[in-house]
């Protein structure tokens, strides 16, 4: 159905006044054989849709016949109008305002009036919604960075969860050898008997890891594989990054040496990797 | 190669200290695994399935670590530490298993 922009003379207003009428009134006998036969879901007569869209079906089909063109189904609105004002006021019955309800208005509004209906519903209600989801996004976002930012720095190495290939190229012997490398003591018991020190102090530093947040992962051997690979990557930048750190107030080694994994942020998203211990200057 | 978690070897001198070593691997979602540990959770007992997997996830850490030592020249680990550390997963079931010690040769 669409309105048209032609205006109408006065010979096919009142044809169309008449199209009207005949569409209402067919809509209305519909109406009064929906509730004579109790045609109803759940004490929701069936008539409140059928009958707006069988007067709007009746004026299109005799207005396209007598004047030869659409006028918009005006009858369907006329008696939307009528059965709501009879269900919901004259009649009262347990009929309210649910669902269905605003889906059968909808559906009404939308014989009557398409274009205008397609609008609001499309660009209107569309935009608006887009909008509100976009807002909460941006508001969960915000939450995130900012939970992120108070007890966590981010750590701005490369990227270690990216690369497929990783699992490939990741060498253990090679992961220790940069370890040990670093002409630095890395000692997981709490003293060196054999050896003087000077502490230096308490230090600590966290790497954090994305985790890969697919619920369905189609290989999941692989994923683990990544996800390990992550984590001894992770590990590995965490202990250097450690290393670095004390060397840089005069220590060269650390005692109590103390590795922790745990997962954080909102849902778990992420894996912390943290080296912690007592930053000591071994003496000769 | 000697492993403790205490700070010396008892009776035995340490004459070099060879550095950090470490190990870890990784427990996954297993479905026919689940789907047992999931009938013992509703009759109850043991989930032994869980257990060996766990021994099987730490064995592998173990030696993995070992390997290095002995890479290094040592010949015993000492302040060894074990930990087993939930990283979620489907059913909260990926279970990482670490093991690290500082290798060192004695006397």
């Amino acid at each position: 159905m669409e309105l048209s922009n032609k205006e109408l003379t006065k010979s096919e207003k009142r044809k169309a006044v008449l199209c009207i009428s005949l569409g209402t009134g067919i809509g209305l006998i519909v109406y009064g054989l929906f509730l004579y036969f109790h045609i109803d879901i759940y004490g929701w007569n069936l008539g409140l849709i059928f009958a707006p869209l069988a007067a709007g079906y009746a004026e299109t089909i005799l207005a396209n016949k007598i004047i030869g063109e659409d006028i918009g189904a005006i009858s369907a609105f006329i008696l939307f109008i009528d059965t709501v004002i009879y269900s919901f006021i004259l009649k009262n019955p347990t009929l309210g305002w649910n669902l269905i309800t605003f889906g059968s208005i909808i559906v009404i509004l939308q014989a009557a009036f398409p274009t205008l209906i397609n609008y609001i519903l499309l660009v209107v209600v569309g935009g608006i919604l887009s909008n509100f989801i976009k807002t909460i996004k941006d508001y969960e976002n915000k939450i995130k960075s900012i939970y992120k930012k108070q007890q966590y720095v981010k750590w701005d190495g490369p990227d270690v969860i990216e690369d497929d290939e990783l699992i490939l190229v990741y060498d253990e012997e090679e992961s220790n050898r940069k370890i040990n490398d670093l002409d630095f003591y890395f000692i997981t018991s709490t003293d060196m008997k054999t050896r003087k020190h000077e502490i230096v102090g308490i230090y600590q530093t966290e790497v954090i890891l994305d985790k890969d947040r697919r619920i369905i992962k189609l290989e999941p051997e692989k994923a683990e594989q990544k996800v390990l690979s992550n984590i001894k990557e992770g590990k590995d930048e965490c202990l250097i990054r450690l290393a670095e750190k004390i060397k840089k107030d005069g220590g060269n080694g650390i005692l109590n040496l103390s590795m922790t994994y745990n997962l954080i942020g909102i849902g778990g998203d992420n894996i912390q990797i943290t080296a912690r211990g007592m930053g000591i200057y071994l003496q000769n | 190669m000697i492993l403790t978690s205490s700070n010396t070897l008892e009776n035995k001198t340490v004459i070099e200290y060879k550095g950090l070593v470490t190990g870890e691997s990784l427990i996954g979602s297993n479905i026919y695994k689940d789907l047992f540990s999931g009938v013992r959770d509703v009759v109850g007992g043991r989930t032994s399935r869980y257990e060996e997997e766990i021994q099987k996830a730490r064995d592998i850490s173990l030696n993995s670590m070992i390997e290095k030592a002995e890479n290094l020249g040592a010949n015993a680990i000492i302040g060894l530490k074990i930990s087993y550390d939930n990283l979620g997963g489907t059913m909260g079931n990926t279970i990482l298993v670490t093991a690290y010690g500082t290798a060192i040769k004695y006397e």
